[in-house]
């Protein structure tokens, strides 16, 4: 299927002023600042098909928040070029946002002192949303999202799950082709998280939504996400499947032992280092074991790990397939 | 007709989010309509002393007050959420506006409309009125009852083109309320008077920079015709319905530069 969305070589750079310390630091901030300059992103390119489902991860600061306002058309970028659908976003703002769907997970767009539908009725005039559409598109998501009971509550009186949900409906009720989410299941509990990533799936598979939303939890990414690309320090630093970067990068496994006398031991392994004959030989012979078992390595883990810095990756350059 | 519909349901959501809370609602408004009341009465007493400033009359000076009030009950609601436009950038709300398919200006006009300061503004504009229109020998016919709408559109105007201004120095630099105090509030202050009392310095901000004098005393210059216009070229008191829409244009121009400077908060 064609690119949907489709971004080269991006920079964002802002200019910081640096500020010393003590009196005299002040006064010379007030007539002569100099300026440290701040690579949000730095020559970030990627593209997405219709309908895919992209995780978009990387520690705090890396750049996610700067790169999905730059597509999201609330920012220019300093160089590079973005297509999304034919339309450059930061220069055809009015008719390019109507295909799009923004949630900022941090930042709610309701009405505070209102119920929800207030919000939502407000959506439809924005979007010129037919009354027949709105009305199907608002039934059906209550009912996904379990919104019923709270529909007609003030927004300040709801749980941060029930106002993300919200949120969500309130950027999807105009349908939009590409929705980009910016940590949608930030703060929520397991139950919550659950729908969110049902709901997100369940738009995908029927409307062959686009989307691109932002984590810090796997979990996330492994159940819903087809597709992750990992930034860091406004670098590109991974983009592939899942399973690729487990394969890849998951050479150490984790030996839980249980001993004859109960006692719990874990030891892990590097199997490129020390093939798995070696380490279950070396075991045998040293203990007396009841019961053993090997746990595959977790996501979380790796992304740990590439974050932290001891796991590095391929030149992401040839990554980009 | 889309564009009257966003407005509307904004005006909706504020007096929804208004009617939450009745009582505070009721309060407040009384408490905006004595705080403004006491300028009223600071100049009911100088003229008991003084019998008349600059020629003008106690009735005069309500009727050239009424229309400030009038005028600033509209922008108050109109444009509130550009009264505090830089907690709207910090905050990260216009990033919102930013991703919906429409103008702006029209996603903030009457949004979180501050209707107690319209209550309490209005009231008093329409009670200082309604005391003076009578007393100032003005004849309402069909031409001054036009004149009197036209030149309160245009103070709303005007006074919504200077909002404008006051926010899109926001995208310049992050924090602009003090340029908004002296050059709105101050002068709005002196806009309360006759403006031939004041220096020529100030005279020419108000009528030049910052054109509060179209806004009340050319317009009430051309309905009472007192002696003190001989100052000014007479053609003010004809155009002063028009210069709110110049204003107001030329504050747009200036708003959709400004915004093209947007590069947001960065999260």
């Amino acid at each position: 299927m064609e690119n949907i969305i489709a971004v080269g070589d991006i920079k964002k750079y802002y200019r910081i002023a640096k500020r010393g310390k003590g009196m005299i630091a002040s006064l010379k901030y007030l007539f002569n600042r100099s300026y440290e300059i701040k690579k949000a992103v730095d020559a970030v390119s990627f593209s997405i098909k219709r309908g895919e489902i992209v995780g978009f991860i990387g520690p705090n600061g890396a750049g996610k928040s700067t790169t999905i306002k730059i597509l999201s058309g609330i920012l220019y970028p300093d160089a590079g070029d973005v297509k999304i659908k034919g339309y450059i976003p930061y220069k055809q703002r009015k008719q390019y946002v109507k295909h799009i769907g923004v949630v900022f997970g941090q930042k709610t767009q309701l009405n505070w002192d209102l119920p929800l539908i207030e919000s939502f009725e407000l959506m439809k005039f924005i979007y010129r949303i037919p009354q027949e559409k709105y009305e199907k598109n608002l039934s059906l998501f209550s009912k996904l999202l379990e919104m019923e009971d709270f529909i007609n509550q003030p927004v300040r009186q709801l749980s941060l799950g029930q106002r993300m949900r919200g949120d969500i409906v309130a950027a999807l009720l105009h349908s939009p082709e590409i929705v980009f989410l910016d940590e949608p299941t930030i703060g929520l509990d397991v139950v919550a998280k659950e729908k969110i990533r049902e709901f997100i799936r369940y738009i995908n598979e029927k409307e062959q939504t686009t989307i691109l939303f932002t984590t810090h939890d796997m979990q996330d990414i492994e159940k819903v996400c087809d597709r992750l690309i990992i930034i860091d320090k406004g670098k590109k630093i991974y983009d592939g499947s899942i399973d690729q970067i487990k394969n890849k990068y998951a050479n150490s496994k984790t030996i839980e032992i249980l001993l004859e006398n109960d006692e719990k031991e874990t030891q892990t392994f590097d199997i490129s280092v020390t093939p798995m004959n070696t380490v279950m030989e070396n075991l045998f012979a040293q203990k007396n074991i009841k019961d053993i078992s090997i746990c595959e390595p977790e996501i979380d883990g790796i992304i740990r790990d590439i974050y932290e810095g001891r796991l590095v990756l391929d030149d992401p350059a040839a990554e980009a397939d | 007709m889309g564009e009257i519909r966003v407005v509307l349901q904004s005006l909706k959501m504020s007096i929804h989010t208004r009617m939450q809370y009745r009582v505070d609602s009721l309060v407040a408004t009384l408490a905006v309509f004595i705080r403004e009341s006491a300028n009223i009465i600071a100049i009911y007493l100088a003229l008991l002393k003084f019998d008349r400033i600059n020629d003008w009359n106690v009735n005069e000076m309500l009727f050239l007050y009424s229309i400030l009030f009038l005028t600033y009950a509209f922008v108050v609601s109109l444009f509130a959420d550009l009264r505090q436009f830089s907690d709207t950038i910090r905050e990260g709300r216009f990033d919102r506006l930013l991703v919906r398919p429409r103008s702006l200006l029209l996603q903030l006009i009457l949004n979180n409309a501050d209707l107690i300061a319209s209550a309490g503004h209005g009231t008093l504009g329409l009670l200082l009125f309604v005391i003076s229109a009578g007393r100032v020998g003005i004849h309402w016919d069909f031409v001054t009852v036009l004149y009197y709408i036209g030149a309160i559109i245009g103070g709303i105007l005007i006074q919504g083109g200077m909002f404008i201004v006051f926010s899109s120095l926001c995208f310049y630099f992050v924090e602009t309320g003090s340029i908004r105090d002296i050059f709105y509030w101050n002068m709005r202050k002196f806009a309360g008077y006759p403006i031939s009392i004041y220096h020529k310095l100030i005279q020419g901000i108000l009528i030049y920079v910052v054109p509060f004098a179209f806004v009340n005393y050319f317009p009430a210059q051309y309905l009472l015709r007192k002696e003190d216009m001989a100052n000014y070229p007479a053609i003010y008191i004809y155009i002063a319905p028009f210069v709110g829409i110049i204003v107001y244009a030329a504050a747009y121009l200036f708003w959709r530069v400004s915004v093209r400077r947007y590069y947001s908060t960065g999260n």
